[in-house]
C-alpha cells in the first residue's frame, strides 16, 4: 500500500522539479535584467533607466517603425501562406515536400545573405526600390516575410491539417459559393487560431530582427535601436529589453483579443 | 426525356476503372439508392454527379440540360456527406442559410426558409447552436437541411447514415424518406447497407466492380436477382447442388429427393445445376404440395421476429428462417428435422 504510494509522489515531484528548472531558466535572466535595469543610480534601486529611456523620442518612433512593418509582415504573410496552403492541401498534395523545403530557406539562407542579395537585385534598375525609403520599406517587409514563412507556414498549415478543408470546400460548392467565398467565408474563419499564432511568432520575430533592419533602414527600427543603446549604455539597454519584452506580450494579447473578434466571422454572418 | 439522364458514364482513376459504362435514368421526385460493397463505384459515380470528379467518358444530363462539365457550383445540387460538414465557424442557421447568402437572397426570405428548414428537421430553437454543440444524429438533420435550402434540383446523400448509432440510424432513416417525399425532391442515396437501400427506395441500383449488375424496385431486387452476384449481396441465400432429372417439367434430384421447380427447358438433363433460394422461403415439416428434404439441425439462432436455424444437407449448409410464435417448438442442435419449401421460390443457376 505505502509502497503503491510512494511511487506516483516521487514522480510529482519530479515533474515540479523539472518544471522549477524551466522556470528558472526562463525567469532567472529576465529578473537578473530587471534588477540590473533599476540600479542605473548608484547603491539604490530607481527608474532612471526607464524615465531615460522613455523620454529619448527615437524609442517610441523606433518601436512603432517596427510594429508597423510587424503588422505589414503579417497581413502580406497571411495573405500569400493561407490560399497557397489551403491550394496545395487540397489539389496538389505531392507539392507539399517541395513547398516545405521552400520555406524552410531563412534557415539554410542567413538572413545577412538575403538582404544582401535583396540590395544587389534592387539597387539597380528596372527594380530600383533601395533609393526611396517606401522603397526599402516594401524590401523589409519582403525580407520579413521570407524569414517568418517557416512559422506562418507551418502554423497555417497545422491548422488547416486539424480541419476537412476538402469535404468543406466541398460542401461550399454544391451549395453555390465560388473560390472568393470559400476562402474567406470558410477558410480564413476556420484557421483562426492558427492565423493568430502564427502572426504571434510574426511580431515578435520582426520586432526583435536586427540584421536585415540594420542594412536596409538602420537605427530607424527597433532592432538596431535596441542593439545600439545596449552597446553604448548598460542600464538603459536592459531597460529596454524589459519594456519591449512587456510591450510584445502586452500587444500579443490585444491582437489576440482583437483578431479573435476581426477574424471570428460573426461580422460576415451577422445572426446574433 | 427522364429528368436526370446518365448515359455511358466512366471514370478511371489511373489504372482502375472506377465505374464503368454507367447508364441510369431518374424521374422526378423519384428515391433511387446505389448499393453495393466497399469500392464499386457509387461515391465515385455520385460525386461526377456533383461535379467533383470530371467523368473519363459518358454525359450527364439534368432537366434537359447537359452539366457533365458544369462546376459544382454551378449544378443546384444538394449534397449531404457521410462526415456531416457542417461548416465549424457558424450556428446552425448560418449553416443552413449559407447556401442562399450566397445566392443573395433577400434577408427576410432567407429567414423564412431557414425557420420552415428548422421545423422541418424538428430542430426549432437550435438555431444559435454550433456544430460542436450538436449530436452526430442533429449535425447530419442540419446538414440535410442546408443542401435542402437552396431547394436543389438533386439531393445526392454519400453514406449520410454510416456515422451514426443503429438506432439513431432507423429513426434518422425514416426522417430522410418523410422529407424526401414532403418536398418531392429527387434523390440518390449511395449505401452499403441493403436494408437502408431496400426500405428507403424507389428503386435501387446494385454495383459491383464499378458496374451496375441490376437496377430495380426494392421487390424486384431482392426477389428477382438477375446476376449470380445480386443474389448473394443482397439478403441471405441458400445454394444447392442438384442434377437436372426433366427439364421440360422443371423436376431436379439431390441425392435421394426429387425437387419440383419451374420448368427449364434450356437445361439438359444430367446437367449439374445450382438451386437458388431464400432462407424465409425454407420451413419446417411436411406440407402438402412443396418439395421435402431431410437434414441435421446444426444450430438455432434467435432473433426475435425471426428464428434462424442452420442446417445440414448432406454435407451441405443451408439457412432456415422461421417466423417466431410463442407455440413455436424449437428444434435443438443434433434433431433430425424435414425441410420443405415451396416449387416457384427457387430458381436455377446453370453455370459453374
Ligand atoms: N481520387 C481517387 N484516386 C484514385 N482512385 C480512386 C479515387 N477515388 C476512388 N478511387 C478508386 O475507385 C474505386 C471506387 O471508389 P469509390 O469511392 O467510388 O467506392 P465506393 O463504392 O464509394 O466504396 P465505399 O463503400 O468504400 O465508399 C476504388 O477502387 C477506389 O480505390
Ligand atoms: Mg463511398
Amino acid at each position: 500500500m505505502d509502497q503503491n504510494q510512494r511511487a506516483p509522489l516521487r514522480q510529482r515531484l519530479v515533474s515540479w522539479l523539472i518544471l522549477l528548472l524551466g522556470g528558472l531558466y526562463f525567469f532567472v535572466p529576465l529578473i537578473a535584467t530587471i534588477d540590473f535595469s533599476l540600479r542605473a543610480r548608484k547603491g539604490v534601486l530607481s527608474v532612471l533607466a526607464y524615465q531615460r529611456v522613455l523620454s529619448d523620442p527615437r524609442f517610441a518612433s523606433a518601436f512603432t517603425f517596427s510594429l508597423e512593418m510587424a503588422l505589414l509582415t503579417v497581413v502580406v504573410g497571411v495573405i500569400l501562406v493561407v490560399p497557397t496552403a489551403y491550394w496545395i492541401r487540397l489539389r496538389l498534395p505531392q507539392l507539399r515536400p517541395v513547398v516545405e523545403f521552400v520555406t524552410l530557406m531563412p534557415f539554410v539562407v542567413p538572413a545577412i545573405v538575403l538582404v544582401f542579395g535583396l540590395i544587389r537585385v534592387f539597387s539597380r534598375p528596372p527594380l530600383l526600390l533601395t533609393n526611396s525609403f517606401t522603397g526599402t520599406q516594401i524590401l523589409l517587409v519582403a525580407g520579413y516575410v521570407v524569414l517568418v514563412l517557416p512559422y506562418l507556414y507551418r502554423a497555417v498549415d497545422t491548422g488547416l491539417q486539424a480541419i476537412d478543408i476538402r469535404t468543406l470546400t466541398e460542401a461550399a460548392q454544391s451549395l453555390g459559393a465560388g473560390w472568393w467565398v470559400i476562402i474567406t467565408q470558410i477558410i480564413f474563419p476556420n484557421l483562426r487560431s492558427a492565423i493568430l499564432s502564427g502572426a504571434f511568432l510574426t511580431i515578435t520575430i520582426v520586432m526583435g530582427e536586427l540584421t536585415m533592419a540594420s542594412f536596409l533602414v538602420g537605427l530607424k527600427a527597433f532592432g538596431p535601436y535596441m542593439s545600439q543603446v545596449g552597446q553604448n549604455r548598460a542600464y538603459e539597454g536592459a531597460a529596454l529589453a524589459v519594456i519591449s519584452f512587456a510591450l510584445t506580450w502586452a500587444f500579443t494579447m490585444l491582437f489576440q483579443f482583437v483578431g479573435r473578434r476581426a477574424l471570428g466571422g460573426d461580422q460576415a454572418f451577422g445572426a446574433r | 426525356m427522364a429528368y436526370l439522364s446518365i448515359r455511358n458514364l466512366s471514370k478511371r482513376f489511373g489504372q482502375t476503372l472506377a465505374v464503368r459504362d454507367f447508364n441510369l435514368e431518374v424521374e422526378r421526385g423519384e428515391f433511387v439508392s446505389f448499393l453495393g460493397p466497399s469500392g464499386c463505384g457509387k461515391t465515385t459515380t455520385l460525386r461526377m454527379i456533383a461535379g467533383f470528379e470530371i467523368p473519363t467518358s459518358g454525359n450527364i444530363i439534368l432537366d434537359g440540360a447537359d452539366i457533365t462539365f458544369l462546376p459544382p457550383n454551378r449544378r443546384h445540387i444538394g449534397m449531404v456527406f457521410q462526415s456531416y460538414a457542417l461548416f465549424p465557424n457558424l450556428t446552425v442557421a448560418d449553416n443552413i442559410a449559407f447556401g442562399l447568402k450566397v445566392a443573395k437572397r433577400p434577408p427576410e426570405e432567407i429567414r423564412k426558409t431557414v425557420g420552415e428548414m428548422l421545423d422541418l428537421i424538428r430542430l426549432s430553437g437550435f438555431e444559435n447552436r454550433y456544430p460542436y454543440q450538436l449530436s452526430g444524429g442533429q449535425q447530419q438533420r442540419v446538414a440535410l437541411a442546408r443542401a435542402l435550402a437552396i431547394h436543389p434540383r438533386v439531393l445526392l446523400l454519400d453514406e449520410p447514415l454510416s456515422a451514426l448509432d443503429a438506432k439513431i440510424r432507423v429513426e434518422l432513416r425514416a426522417e430522410i424518406r418523410r422529407i424526401q417525399q414532403t418536398l418531392g425532391i429527387t434523390a440518390i442515396y449511395v449505401t452499403h447497407d441493403q436494408e437502408e437501400a431496400l426500405s428507403l427506395s424507389d428503386r435501387v441500383v446494385v454495383m459491383y466492380e464499378g458496374k451496375i449488375e441490376q437496377v430495380g424496385t426494392p421487390f424486384e431486387v431482392y426477389n428477382y436477382p438477375q446476376t449470380r452476384f445480386v443474389a448473394s449481396f443482397i439478403g441471405q441465400l441458400n445454394l444447392i447442388p442438384v442434377i437436372v432429372e426433366d427439364p421440360q417439367h422443371g423436376l431436379v434430384r439431390f441425392g435421394n429427393f426429387l425437387f419440383q421447380v419451374d420448368p427449364a427447358p434450356h437445361l439438359n438433363r444430367g446437367q449439374a445445376v445450382t438451386l437458388a433460394l431464400r432462407p424465409e422461403e425454407m420451413n419446417l415439416g411436411r406440407v402438402e404440395g412443396r418439395n421435402h428434404v431431410e437434414g441435421r439441425v446444426l444450430d438455432v439462432m434467435f432473433l426475435g421476429a425471426i428464428v434462424r436455424v442452420r442446417v445440414d444437407l448432406q454435407g451441405r449448409e443451408v439457412l432456415a428462417d422461421l417466423f417466431n410464435e410463442r407455440q413455436l417448438a424449437l428444434p435443438r442442435p443434433g434433431d433430425q428435422v424435414i425441410i420443405n419449401f415451396p416449387p416457384h421460390a427457387c430458381w436455377i443457376i446453370s453455370e459453374g
